[in-house]
């Protein structure tokens, strides 16, 4: 067996789902190394504190294997975990208490970059923490997907069961208060 | 939209106060513009905006108004040490995968958690080469079943899986890498997972399913 060769790409989420429905823990496990990430920075830039964000990208990544079977597999298995964690720290919100902006991202060292740029750069993030936070939730939302995730217009009415119009007109109106915003702060 | 207008902006154009207005003066809508900035095509220019200075000067602005976004939005969030453990702890409770292997020894007993063995057999048939994916399952059905078919002579009234508490079923579904012989792969995992589980575990008995379902290339990622 030492002739054949040892690299091994990635297999992708498809296959993973599968064998975690097939009762494989591993594949799931597999699944949950690879999106944790995005599950609490899309619950901490929506709710804006990472106590908060934790709770619901632990429960989010709970709930999905506990749906698992009911998960069709139209869309990817990032989109619909987008959509559980969305709608979680959405109800979070409304329930619980105010987010703290300056809770949003914690300042993370970068070595390559002194003192002065890294303070001017938590500036920068606190005013855009700020200013997320202020908007409404339905644009909050599709700002931090769009922008924030990068997901299309598509992708993004898929995960908030809208539509594209409602999407692109949400965006529209985000934009211009967050860019009010980081006009004051200029 | 009216035609370009090559006139510069009287006043500049502040964005603050182009955020109040519906069009330019050129009769280009605000709304695209901005969108076209935050999404970071402002050098994607239509035919009317190569031509104008307000169209110009406002996804300039606009862009210089978003950068503050596009560099938190680029900014590194990491997941919280811990967070894959913590969830997958939960799920191993809901999963109620809590068997364990069973060793009586004279100085008292030795059990290890399926989720122990699987995870051996997972790691140990990855080291195969020509396996691009392992996932391991042990299932406490099929070790019933197996501590069935091996006690069948000397049944116990209250013989359990404990019975067999060295033996190990263990599933293991593999995608292998294309172009590798598929049987041999397969052969070469069940020993070598054999062979792990013993030396490791001393299990006696290890029973190895290999379940190929996928061949992948280096386009399937």
């Amino acid at each position: 067996m030492a002739g054949r060769e040892k690299s091994r790409p990635e297999v992708g989420d498809g296959y993973l789902v599968d064998r975690a429905r097939d009762g494989y823990l591993d594949a799931y496990e597999m699944l949950v190394q690879r999106h944790s990430a995005m599950a609490h920075r899309v619950a901490l830039r929506l709710c804006g504190n990472h106590h908060d964000a934790q709770d619901i990208a632990q429960d989010a990544l709970i709930a999905a294997w506990e749906n698992l079977a009911r998960f069709k597999g139209g869309s990817s298995f990032s989109t619909w975990l987008y959509q559980i964690v969305t709608r979680r720290a959405l109800t979070k919100i409304t329930r619980g208490r105010a987010a703290d902006p300056a809770d949003l991202l914690d300042p993370v060292a970068d070595p390559g970059t002194g003192p002065a740029a890294q303070a001017a750069r938590n500036l920068a993030g606190e005013a855009v923490t700020g200013a997320l936070a202020a908007l409404p939730l339905p644009q909050r939302a599709v700002v931090v997907l769009h922008h924030f995730e990068g997901l299309s217009y598509a992708e993004v009415a898929e995960v908030t069961r809208s539509s594209v119009p409602a999407v692109r007109s949400h965006l529209f109106r985000a934009r211009r208060t967050l860019g009010k915003k980081l006009e004051e702060w200029r | 939209m009216t035609g370009p207008v090559n006139e510069p902006p009287a006043d500049g154009q502040a964005a603050a106060h182009l955020l109040d207005a519906v069009t330019l003066p050129c009769g280009a809508e605000i709304d695209p513009l901005l969108e076209q900035a935050a999404d970071g095509r402002a050098a994607d220019r239509d035919t009317h905006q190569r031509d104008c200075v307000h169209c110009q000067a406002a996804i300039a602005e606009f862009t210089a108004l978003w950068a503050p976004v596009a560099e938190t939005a680029a900014t590194a969030v990491p997941a919280p040490p811990g967070l894959t453990a913590a969830v997958m702890s939960q799920i191993r409770v809901l999963n109620r995968d809590v068997w364990y292997t069973l060793q009586t020894t004279e100085d008292g007993v030795i059990r290890i958690a399926a989720r122990i063995v699987a995870a051996l057999a997972r790691d140990s048939a990855r080291m195969v080469p020509g396996v691009r994916v392992a996932l391991g399952r042990s299932t406490y059905s099929q070790i019933a079943a197996l501590a069935e078919r091996a006690t069948f002579q000397q049944r116990h009234p209250h013989a359990a899986v404990g019975v067999l508490g060295r033996t190990a079923v263990v599933d293991l579904a593999v995608a292998v890498a294309y172009g590798d012989p598929v049987h041999e792969v397969a052969r070469d995992i069940q020993q070598h997972v054999i062979a792990t589980l013993r030396d490791h575990i001393g299990l006696k008995t290890v029973a190895v399913n290999v379940i190929v379902d996928d061949v992948l290339t280096d386009e399937d990622q």
